[in-house]
Order: structure tokens, then C-alpha cells, then sequence
């Protein structure tokens, strides 16, 4: 039976208040007697009584009376699983909230009927308990990709690539970190041995004593042409660069002297080589031409045998292309010089970190070693399974241990680092287990423990394990009792970034702006106005007319050239923007429609000069006030945004307006239907001469069956014309002007990007907070909205409305609600340890 | 010696799944094992085996210029985009007809491009979901590999060329699974393919250099086997507080195991044959050398016996990647939607002849390289290219362009155009199944009986 909702007011039917209030009492407690018996048939009962009547009133002139537009007929609802099924309602919520239905400007319901129809989906239909919502069911979810490499960093110290060496994670509601979507196969199982193995290789020592080893930053070596970039010393192969260091060593022996370093280029194909020469006192080790590699490790070594002395290397770049060609640019990073040695066993200095993985000396004894094994490997195991450790498991690892460390020249060591190889190896390391609080008996809900809800925040807010303070919090059971602090901690931490660089990354698609196809040429040519010219190009080429050739695309070359360079640095800079700026709104606790409309933003020089922004230089990314009056200012006007919402060749104002509807209104059009001509095809009909994109889209929205859906998408997308396909500022596109202006399907006109983020951020401000904290909490929980989350993401903007848009109330909203600290109990509600 | 063997013991001893392995291997008879070196002489040990792989290139192929002139037959002309396949032209078959109608919209709408991946080996509609839930079936490739799988190291081998995966949504609202994975090993179940082709040599004949490679392999076998026992005694303490959706998902996680293992059994009862070439250095930074890559790691695989089915993702469907060493700046996907433009539809046929080419190339060396009897690797394979959409403009689904290359030993006469009666592309595959010796496989997808 379920508790009665304490808003029992909205469930009294409609009494006329000309009638005596008496027979209304004694109308009123019938009432209640019927409804406490039988939930269901009341639910019906108001639907036809409370309803119905406001549907008949605003709805049925096309969904009802023998109209059924959508084939939606309210009046053909004749079975009581008819009348409540949640996820027709669930249309009804979200298009009368956001003001699409009743369409084509009919008149709304008021704002009295449409607190009752919400009332009685949101408590009659999907039978929502205010005060004990449904948490829902997440899928146990796996790690991902960026989850395991942060996770490992922590456990071990070890940057595992995991980019690199595991395959992309499946994705679900847009966030690849959701439990159903994520799947394990035969081969990311051997992934995940080898992974652990080949982490615990570089983590574990396994013997007590080795070479020294001395490391020598790349940024040691100085000389003619020594660059630095993103922190690291870089040589360029277009110019001819020496540099050199110095090594010292201490002792006598004989010392192994590794190179590290990468070689990067910016374009693939680059035709730019060079030849790199290192020296160590003046003897060549490493004489070799380079070519175009995508950010590739290189490693060159030699062996000396050496006093106690110091050594001069150098390395000498000669670039193998004239510099007249200077379209090159490959990077050579150098990461550093790591020198081994001595070599002699004798001259071996203690491991590093073998007193951190084993303090104390190894036991002869047998059965002490066997237990000082089962000692170490369950305080690993405890970490890495993010909770207390059974005993029986303990025993498993350190007979694991044993068997290994028996065998003919296997030492102690090898034995443990083995068993912490199967450690990470385990389901209750690659999946986050969770389990309900001890406390839970014979609940169908309950509050998660302790250990569990450190895991959430953990991954939530860092991507990563709890640290030792959640887990020391969780073992005393008062992580709960200091949340607010914890969180606050949590986001003043480093780790924090991970929310901005991983949510960010996927809700804004920042993530994409690194690798999405572009052709800048193409772009900046349309943008002058002078697609003839490059048609007139390619037929010189096809009829070997060079010297046309030539003119034209010296032309079409000084075009290009006189607009800012889009390179690869510059889309980083891009993501980086998008990341800084998400991250200072989480720090800063700054209202969330700042992400819409705002007067700063994120830039280096680079990115500065391409948005039109003065006085900014170097390559670090800083916070900018804008120039008031400039039309950057919040996500939607930022690189990213508009480059990832673009054609390799132009803008589509179509994927921008998708991006608004789907990222910030929640209202995304269904998917288009098959056979949708494309766009350039009614270029024809403008007969021989070349349109904007705006007239082209207005043809295509004359149809009945495209505008349904275009009328929402095209005008919003079309307001943000004036940025091309890169996301530079334009004011003419086919030499002729842009125009912004449009307005909403809801109602509201604009002139300009900035009169529309200013309609978004002030007119559907609900909207939005209602978009985004479904994104949020999907992210936070592993799965996508249901219906009977509706409730909580209603508290949730209702705590966003009470404390001025704060980022922190969704924050602390997210974390509070049912889902994020709570689960379904299953019938057998066993505790795991 | 005893030391090892007493480990063994135990591992024996403790858990009782092993018996079905035991018994398996011993009923088995094992095949006909010849040395690398080509020109050797070989023992008549009886037939070469069969083997199977599926190559998938995406968007479709400008029809006109893919289906040579004429009613069919043996005397045919290859078409523009076919072309350069000639020197392997007798072992093709060119079969127009073929369809996969699971593809077809129906009541889902858009989403042509995740439902040709998604369909295209299982034959059965997909459904339709971003995110949770994902339900295919089981892909053919994987009921063949169910079945003659033991005989071989590994069951089966999935591959792809695709390193980078989009993020977020993928197609109209189906999840990316369904297009960047072509085995299905159930209907929630992909099999997740390998790009790197470093990655594939490593777990096919082990790390380092070629004289080491077999005994590191081993060795990491060994070590594996240990760590495998320690998860599954975890994963059952496990197992018992977990129901519904969660226990699906911690049964991906053992069936993994269980394969691995299996794989490592195999590998004790039928030995490695290490090819003394380099391993391949990692992903190389042009796509033509990838895709190159990819086909000699195929090659290796079947010329070792290291496995008989596998499946080869060119790129997956709906790929918009452009083509830098032919010119083409747009995307593919982009491109295909040309709307009868003839300057960008002469843009997608230059597409299609590229990955037309690197077929070629794989397919002269599988002609040029001898199997243990000293027919060709080619004779003794089925290999079918081609794509789940037929026009990538209109996303059509029958008529798909598909070239079935080898004999598979006797199971097809190749060197035809074949022009058949429109059929689903599963009755073909049953043909298939068939021809690798699979037994009892009455239907599969929307099969309606064998290809004629």
C-alpha cells in the first residue's frame, strides 16, 4: 500500500463553491474513503473528473472528436492501462512544459490546469512518492576507459594508455559511462589481464636492489633554436636546431643512456623530413632523416663505461626541406635522457618504492612469509576492490602469491606483484559493486553504503577511485554526515577537471573538436564569395592549363592566407576553452546560464587572434573579459560548439539548432524521415546564381512535411551564421550579408545571436535547467532519465530557482537525490563485505 | 619438471568445468600441420581447411558503376569500380540480388546506417535504443565459430580499421555498438574488434622477437591461466548477490574468461606456427597502410591455422572519413548522399575503386599463397566484400554489392557474374555455414532456405 502523497489537495475533485461548503465536506471525506481504498481506480476516477475536462477543453480540437493528430486521440483511451500509461503522459509532461502543445499558438492551458494535470501524472500516473522516490535500477556499471587510467594512476602511480590499447568505450543517452551500454567481450577481457600485468611490471619492484637511475628533463637542453611548447622542449623540423645538456655521474661503472623523445606533425600528408644527429662527447649515437609521424615515442640508447664525470650530449636538427617550402610543421618533443647505471650488480642502490610495496623484511620461515604475502595483498586488494576485504579472499591471494613465489628462481616479490596482477584483473575491481546500508532489511529502497556512495562521488566528480579520506569517512560511517564538506573538497581538488574534461567533453561534444573532419579552404572560399573561382581552378587543372592554373590558385591562396591559420593547436586551444570554461563555473560556483550568455571566455594568442580578441600573447589559456559588444560569450558562440555542429565544408544551421534543442531546451525534432534530398540540390532552383544558406534552408522548409520540424531547428541555428564552419566571424557569405534575425517556435523574435542567448538564458530558463539536470544526473547515476524521475528533476530546478542558478544547488541537488544515494533493494537483500 | 606438473595438478583439480575441455581435445583429430617455409614438401594429410571472412565497406557503391553489363554468366566484363580485380577474376563471384530487408526502416524510421551495420551478419531487425538495451542476434560468423571453433587457437578473429569512435549518439537514436561491431556473439553480446595490428600479431603468435616469440607466449599463457582461476573464484563470490541486467553483465564478464581459457587449452593441444617475420610496428599514420596492414594480419591468421572465421571492418557504416591520397577532401558518408550531382557521384565511385584496390591487393597475395596441400589459401576460402546498404543515397537494402572471392574448397564455382532472383544475403550465408562443415543450421536470421 502505498503512502499517501501529502499534496492530497490537488486530488479533490473540482466542487463548485456556490454549493454549501457542508455537502462539499461530506463529498470530500466520501471521496477520501474511496481513494484510500483503491489508488488505481481513483487515479481513473480523477482523469475523468479533474483531467479529462481540461483536455477536452485545450487538446481535443485535434486530439479528440474524431481528430487524432500524431494518432493521439484523448477520447479513445478506454482501458484503464490506456488512461495511465506513463509513457504517453510523459509526452503530455514535457511538451506542455516546454510550450510546444497545444501548437501553432492555441490557446495554453492556465497555469492552475496545468499544475493539475501535472500533479495527477506526476502522482496518479507515474505513481511518484515525494517523499520516497524510485532510485531506479542502474546496470552494474564496468569502468571505462578514462575511469581505468584514472583509477590505476591512483592505485599505482602508472599512466596506463588506455586510449591507445583498449578499444572506444559503447556509449548510451550520449555518455559513455553508462551500465548497460558498457559490454565486456573475449578480447577486452585479455586486455584487462595483460593491462594489469603490464601495470603492476612498472609499479611493483621485484627484486630489492637495481641500477640507479637519474632522469634529465627534456627542458634541460639549451641552444640555437630551442622552443618550448605545451611545457616541453620542441624543436621544429622547418628550422635547423642545436641543443645540447649536460650529464653527470657520480661513479665508476658502466652506464646505459636512453634518448626519449617524439615527433609530432600538425597535417597528414606533410612532406617536411629531417635529420636528427645526438652526440655524446662529440661520438654520434644516433644519425637518422625523420618523416611526418602522428605523435610517435622514440627511444635511442648507449652504453658507457665511465669515472666520475661529466658528459656533454647534444642533438643537432638539420631540416631535409628547403624553407621556402615551409607548409611543414612537425615537432620534435624531446621528453628526457634517462641514464642507468651503475650496471654492476655490485654498485645497486635500493629500488624505488620497494620499501612502499614491502616495508618490512622478507620472512624465511614459510608460513611467515606466507602470511606477511596475504598481509600485503589484502591491503592492496581493499583498495582496489574500493571496500573492506573478506578473509577468504585474502587466503586465495596469498596461495596465488605462494604458488608463484615456490617456483625454481621466482623471488617474494614476483609472487605478490602476480596475485596484484589478478587483483586488477578481478569483476569486483572492473566493476563498481555496490551494495545497500546495513541497515536495509525488508526495503524495496534503500540508501547505498557508505563504501558505495564513496565510489559515486568518486567517479562523478574525479573519474577515479575514492581516496583514502573518503574510504577512511566510509569505514567510520560518516561520509554521509559530512557530505557538503566533502564535496566542497572534491571540487577544489585537481581531479575536478575530470567532470569538466569528460562531462563537457560529450554533452558539448568537446571531446570531437580534436579529430572532427574539416576543410578550411573550402570554408573561407565560400565565405569570399568565390566558389567560382575554385570550380574555375579545377577545370584549368583538367585541361592542363597551368598558367590559369596558377593565377587562380595564387589567388585562392592569398584568400586563405589572410585569415587566421586553423591548425591543430588551435583546436586544442578550442577544447581546452570549452573544458576552462565549464570547470570555472563549477569552481566559482557561478550561475549556470553563464554556459548560454556571458562577458568572458578562455583564450591563448593563437585562439585570441582568430576570435578578433586584442592585447593577448602567449600560449598559455587565460580568462578574458570580452570586449563588450562581442558576440562570444557562453558555449554556443565558442569554437567547439560550432565547429562540431559543421560540415567539412560549411555550417549547418540545422545540426546548430539540433544541438540547442537536444544540449539546452530538451526539445530535440524526431529523426528526419528516409530520402531527404540534400541541401545543395535546391541550389538549382535559384537559376545561375549562388545562394546564402538561409535562402537555400527556406526552400527546403516549404514543405508541409520538412517544416513541421525545420520551423524549431532552422531559425535558431541560422542565428548563428555569422560564424563559418570553423567558428571564425563573418559578416557575408557568398559575397552577400548575413542576416540573424528569426524567432522561436515558441513565439519569441530576435535580431541577433545575442538578443537569442538572451531569450534562452531568460525566456526558457526553465527549459534549461531542466536539460541540463537531466544530462547531469545521467552522467552521475549511469543511466538515462525515466519517467519516474521526473519528481526529482523538478526539486532539483526548483533548488536552482532558490538560489539564483547557482552550479553548486544542481550539484548538491544531484548528489541529494533519490537515485544518486539510493538503490533498489533485490529480494534477497544479501550485504556483501 | 614435477614442480610444474603438480601446479598443474592443482589447477586441474579444483575446478570442474575443465572436464568438458579434457574430454573435447581428446575426440578430436587434429589437422594436418606443415612448416612455413613455402616449397617445402608436404605430407598428404587430406583436405586443406575451410575457411571464412566477411569485409565490410560502408555506405554502399554507386550502382551504375559497380554491376557489370549483361544477363550474367562466365563471360563477363568487370565493371569500372571492379576493375581491379582482374588478375583474380576466376575466383569471384559477382552475386546482385542479394538483400537485407531487416535493414529497412519499417515503423523505427531513420537509422539506415546503424541497421545496415547492426544487420548485416545477423539478419534480424535490431532494436532500436540509444543506450540500454542493445538486442541484435547472434551474427553467422559466430554459429560457425561455435562450431568448429575448437579446432582452432582462436574461435574466431574480429578486426576493424577504425581507431577513433564518436562520441555520443551515432545514428538517429540507435547506440554506436550496432555500427562499429559486425560479430555478435548474442544478441547483447558484440565482439568488440582489434585495430592495432601490432596488438593482433602479439595475441596471435606472441611478443618479441620471432625465435622468442613461442616460448614468451606460453609463458604469458601460463601466467594468464593463474590469474584466470583467481577472477572466476571472485566473480562467483560475486555472482550470488546480483540479479536481472546486472548478472547479464557479469556473465559477458565469464564467458570472457571462459573463452580465453578455452583459447589457451586449444593452444595446449595444438601448437603455435610462428611465422619468422617482424611483428608490425603499431597503427600506421596513413589509412591505406592500415587497411593493408590489416588484410596481411588475415592472411597470417589463416595461413597459421590460427583461426578459420573472421570478420574485417574496412570502415564502419555511416563512415565519413575523406581520402587524402586520392584527392577527396568531404566525407564519405556526405559524399554518398550525392542526389544525383554528377561531379560528387564521380567522387564516390573514385571511393569505392579505392577500397576496391586494397581487396585487390589482399586477394592477389591470398592467390599467390600456398596452403599445406600447394593449392592457394584462396581456393580454400570464402572471402565476401561488400556492404549492408545497396545506394548509400537512398538507402536501399536489396541488391547490395557483394563479391564472394575463393572456392572455399569446393563449396562455390567461382568466375561468375551471378545474377540471381532476389534473396535474403542469410540464405547465402547458410550456403556458407555449410560449406565450413557447421551442422544443423536450419536457418539463420531471415534465411528462407539455402542460396541457389
Amino acid at each position: 500500500m502505498r503512502a499517501f502523497p501529502e499534496t492530497c489537495e490537488g486530488h479533490w475533485p473540482v466542487i463548485s463553491s456556490k454549493r454549501g461548503s457542508g455537502i462539499a465536506t461530506a463529498f470530500a471525506v466520501a471521496f477520501t474513503l474511496v481513494t484510500t481504498a483503491n489508488a488505481e481506480n481513483s487515479a481513473v476516477t480523477e482523469y475523468h473528473a479533474v483531467v479529462s475536462p481540461i483536455l477536452e477543453q485545450r487538446c481535443y480540437g485535434c486530439h479528440g472528436d474524431g481528430y487524432d493528430k500524431g494518432k493521439l486521440a484523448f477520447d479513445t483511451l478506454d482501458t484503464d492501462a490506456k488512461i495511465l500509461d506513463p509513457e504517453l503522459w510523459l509526452k503530455v509532461l514535457n511538451n506542455t512544459r516546454a510550450g510546444l502543445m497545444p501548437a501553432e499558438r492555441k490557446p495554453k492551458p492556465s497555469v492552475a490546469e496545468q499544475q493539475k494535470l501535472e500533479r495527477w501524472i506526476k502522482y496518479s500516473v507515474f505513481k511518484i512518492d515525494p517523499r520516497n522516490p524510485d532510485p531506479g535500477r542502474v546496470t552494474v556499471r564496468r569502468l571505462n576507459r578514462v575511469e581505468y587510467r584514472n583509477t590505476i594512476r591512483d592505485l599505482l602511480g602508472v599512466d596506463y594508455n588506455t586510449e591507445h590499447e583498449f578499444p572506444p568505450d559503447d556509449s548510451g543517452f550520449g555518455f559513455d559511462n553508462i551500465g548497460d551500454a558498457l559490454t565486456m567481450s573475449p578480447m577486452l577481457m585479455e586486455k584487462y589481464v595483460a593491462a594489469g600485468q603490464a601495470v603492476i611490471a612498472e609499479a611493483v619492484p621485484t627484486a630489492p636492489t637495481k641500477p640507479a637511475e637519474q632522469i634529465v628533463s627534456g627542458l634541460a637542453f639549451q641552444g640555437t633554436n630551442a622552443r618550448e611548447k605545451w611545457g616541453k622542449r620542441q624543436l621544429q623540423f622547418h628550422e635547423p636546431a642545436s641543443v645540447a645538456t649536460t650529464l653527470k655521474v657520480d661513479a665508476t661503472g658502466t652506464y646505459r643512456v636512453k634518448l626519449n623523445f617524439s615527433v609530432d606533425g600538425n597535417y597528414f600528408p606533410d612532406p617536411g623530413k629531417a635529420r636528427i644527429v645526438a652526440r655524446i662527447d662529440g661520438k654520434e649515437f644516433l644519425n637518422q632523416e625523420f618523416a611526418y609521424h602522428d605523435d610517435k615515442a622514440f627511444t635511442f640508447e648507449s652504453t658507457h663505461k665511465w669515472a666520475p664525470s661529466e658528459h656533454a650530449i647534444t642533438i643537432e636538427l638539420t631540416p631535409l626541406v628547403p624553407p621556402a617550402k615551409k607548409e611543414t610543421i612537425i615537432d620534435l618533443f624531446v621528453k628526457d635522457v634517462t641514464i642507468e647505471g651503475p650496471l654492476e650488480q655490485s654498485q645497486w642502490v635500493k629500488t624505488k618504492d620497494h620499501d612502499k610495496y614491502f616495508p618490512r623484511a622478507i620472512p624465511q620461515d614459510r608460513k611467515q612469509r606466507r602470511a606477511y604475502a596475504a598481509e600485503l595483498l589484502g591491503a592492496f586488494a581493499q583498495k582496489a576492490y574500493r571496500r573492506p576485504l573478506d578473509d577468504e579472499t585474502g587466503q586465495r591471494l596469498a596461495t596465488l602469491a605462494e604458488s608463484t613465489y615456490r617456483q625454481p628462481g621466482k623471488t617474494f616479490e614476483q609472487g605478490v606483484a602476480h596475485a596484484m596482477a589478478a587483483v586488477l584483473a578481478s569483476p569486483r575491481f572492473l566493476f563498481r559493486l555496490e551494495a545497500p546500508a546495513a541497515h536495509a532489511v525488508n526495503v524495496q529502497v534503500a540508501e547505498v553504503d557508505e563504501y558505495s556512495l564513496a565510489s559515486r562521488l568518486s567517479y562523478f566528480l574525479w573519474s577515479t577511485m575514492p581516496d583514502d579520506e573518503l574510504l577512511g569517512l566510509a569505514a567510520r560511517g560518516e561520509l554521509r554526515r559530512n557530505l557538503s564538506q566533502q564535496v566542497q573538497r572534491m571540487l577544489a581538488d585537481p581531479r575536478a577537471e575530470s567532470l569538466a574534461n569528460n562531462f563537457t567533453g560529450q554533452w558539448l561534444q568537446a571531446r570531437d573538436a580534436e579529430g572532427i573532419a574539416t576543410n578550411p579552404r573550402e570554408i573561407l572560399v565560400r565565405d569570399a564569395g568565390e566558389e567560382s573561382s575554385m570550380r574555375a581552378l579545377r577545370e584549368a587543372w583538367k585541361r592542363q592549363d597551368e598558367p590559369t592554373a596558377k593565377k587562380l590558385a595564387q589567388f585562392l591562396d592569398n584568400l586563405v592566407k589572410s585569415k587566421p591559420e586553423f591548425d591543430n593547436d588551435l583546436r586544442k586551444a578550442m577544447r581546452r576553452e570549452t573544458e576552462m570554461y565549464f570547470a570555472h563555473i563549477v569552481r566559482e560556483d557561478r550561475p549556470v546560464t553563464e554556459l548560454i550568455d556571458s562577458n568572458y571566455t578562455f583564450v591563448n594568442e593563437e585562439l585570441a587572434k582568430f576570435y578578433g580578441i586584442p592585447d593577448v600573447t602567449g600560449e598559455q589559456m587565460r580568462k578574458v573579459t570580452l570586449p563588450p559588444g562581442s558576440p562570444r560569450g557562453g558555449v554556443l558562440t565558442q569554437g567547439t560548439a560550432l565547429l562540431v555542429t559543421s560540415n567539412p565544408d560549411r555550417t549547418s544551421p540545422v545540426k546548430r539548432g539540433l544541438f540547442v534543442l537536444a544540449n539546452f531546451l530538451g526539445t530535440p525534432p524526431p529523426p528526419p524521415p528516409a530520402n531527404v534530398p540534400a541541401l545543395e540540390a535546391s541550389e538549382a532552383d535559384f537559376h545561375g546564381r549562388e545562394p546564402t544558406l538561409r535562402e537555400v534552408l527556406k526552400l527546403h522548409r516549404e514543405a508541409p512535411l520538412c517544416s513541421s520540424c525545420h520551423s524549431r531547428m532552422d531559425p535558431i541555428g541560422l542565428a548563428f551564421e555569422n560564424f563559418n564552419g570553423l567558428g571564425m566571424w563573418r559578416d557575408s557569405e557568398r559575397k552577400q550579408p548575413i542576416q540573424a534575425q528569426g524567432s522561436l517556435i515558441t513565439g519569441e523574435s530576435f535580431n541577433s545571436v545575442g538578443e537569442l542567448k538572451r531569450i534562452l538564458a531568460n525566456d526558457h530558463r526553465q527549459d534549461f535547467y531542466s536539460t541540463f539536470t537531466r544530462k547531469l544526473l545521467t552522467y552521475a547515476i549511469g543511466r538515462g532519465p525515466e519517467y519516474y524521475d521526473v519528481e526529482t528533476i523538478d526539486v532539483i530546478v526548483k533548488r536552482l530557482n532558490d538560489n539564483q542558478g547557482r552550479f553548486s544547488a544542481l550539484l548538491m541537488g544531484v548528489i541529494d537525490s533519490a537515485p544518486f544515494q539510493k538503490m533498489r533493494v533485490q529480494a534477497t537483500a544479501t550485504v556483501s563485505n | 619438471m614435477s614442480k610444474n606438473l603438480s601446479i598443474a595438478a592443482e589447477r586441474y583439480a579444483s575446478l570442474s568445468r575443465r572436464h568438458f575441455f579434457r574430454g573435447l581435445g581428446a575426440c578430436i583429430a587434429l589437422p594436418a600441420l606443415a612448416s612455413l617455409t613455402p616449397r617445402a614438401a608436404f605430407a598428404r594429410a587430406g583436405k586443406a581447411p575451410t575457411r571464412m571472412a566477411f569485409v565490410y565497406v560502408p555506405n554502399g557503391a554507386i550502382p551504375a558503376a559497380w554491376w557489370p553489363a549483361g544477363d550474367g554468366g562466365t563471360d563477363f566484363a568487370l565493371s569500372p569500380t571492379l576493375a581491379p580485380l582482374e588478375k583474380v577474376r576466376n575466383q569471384l563471384q559477382i552475386i546482385s540480388g542479394l538483400q537485407d530487408l531487416s535493414a529497412d526502416p519499417g515503423p523505427d524510421g531513420a537509422g539506415d546506417h546503424a541497421r545496415a551495420g547492426g544487420t548485416f551478419l545477423t539478419g534480424v531487425r535490431i532494436k532500436k535504443t540509444a543506450g540500454s538495451d542493445i538486442h541484435a542476434g547472434i551474427s553467422i560468423d559466430q554459429v560457425v565459430a561455435n562450431q568448429i571453433g575448437h579446432l582452432t587457437r582462436f574461435a574466431s578473429l574480429e578486426l576493424t580499421c577504425d581507431a577513433v569512435r564518436k562520441s555520443g549518439d551515432c545514428d538517429s537514436g540507435y547506440a554506436c555498438a550496432y555500427e562499429y561491431n559486425m560479430a555478435w556473439r548474442s544478441p547483447n553480446q558484440p565482439l568488440a574488434p582489434e585495430h592495432n595490428p601490432r596488438f593482433v600479431f602479439e595475441r596471435l603468435f606472441g611478443a618479441g622477437a620471432p625465435r622468442d616469440r613461442v616460448a614468451n607466449l606460453k609463458r604469458r599463457q601460463q601466467e594468464q591461466q593463474s590469474i584466470l582461476d583467481y577472477v572466476l573464484a571472485d566473480a562467483r563470490t560475486v555472482n550470488s548477490q546480483l540479479d536481472g541486467r546486472d548478472k547479464q553483465k557479469l556473465d559477458q564478464y565469464l564467458t570472457s574468461v571462459r573463452e580465453i581459457e578455452r583459447r589457451i587449452e586449444n593452444s595446449e593441444r595444438i601448437p603455435v606456427k610462428n611465422p619468422s617475420i617482424d611483428a608490425p610496428a603499431g597503427v600506421p599514420d596513413s589509412y591505406a597502410e592500415h587497411v593493408a596492414l590489416m588484410f596481411d594480419m588475415l592472411l597470417l591468421a589463416f595461413q597459421t591455422d590460427a583461426t578459420r572465421v573472421s570478420t574485417l571492418i574496412l570502415s564502419r557504416e555511416g563512415s565519413n572519413r575523406s581520402f587524402a591520397d586520392i584527392d577527396i577532401a568531404a566525407g564519405h558518408h556526405d559524399l554518398t548522399h550525392h542526389k544525383n550531382s554528377p561531379e560528387i557521384i564521380e567522387k564516390v565511385k573514385l571511393i569505392d575503386r579505392w577500397y576496391v584496390q586494397r581487396l585487390a591487393g589482399f586477394l592477389e597475395k591470398m592467390d599467390q599463397t600456398e596452403d599445406v596441400d600447394g593449392q592457394s589459401l584462396l581456393q580454400h576460402s570464402m572471402i565476401l566484400y561488400g556492404s549492408g546498404n545497396a545506394d548509400g543515397n537512398r538507402h536501399t537494402h536489396d541488391n547490395l554489392p557483394i563479391v564472394v572471392a575463393g572456392s572455399g574448397n569446393g563449396t562455390f564455382k567461382p568466375g561468375q557474374y551471378v545474377k540471381a532472383k532476389p534473396a535474403p544475403i542469410t540464405n547465402l550465408f547458410l550456403s556458407m555455414a555449410d560449406g565450413m562443415g557447421a551442422k544443423g543450421v536450419e536457418s539463420h536470421g531471415d534465411s528462407t532456405g539455402r542460396f541457389a
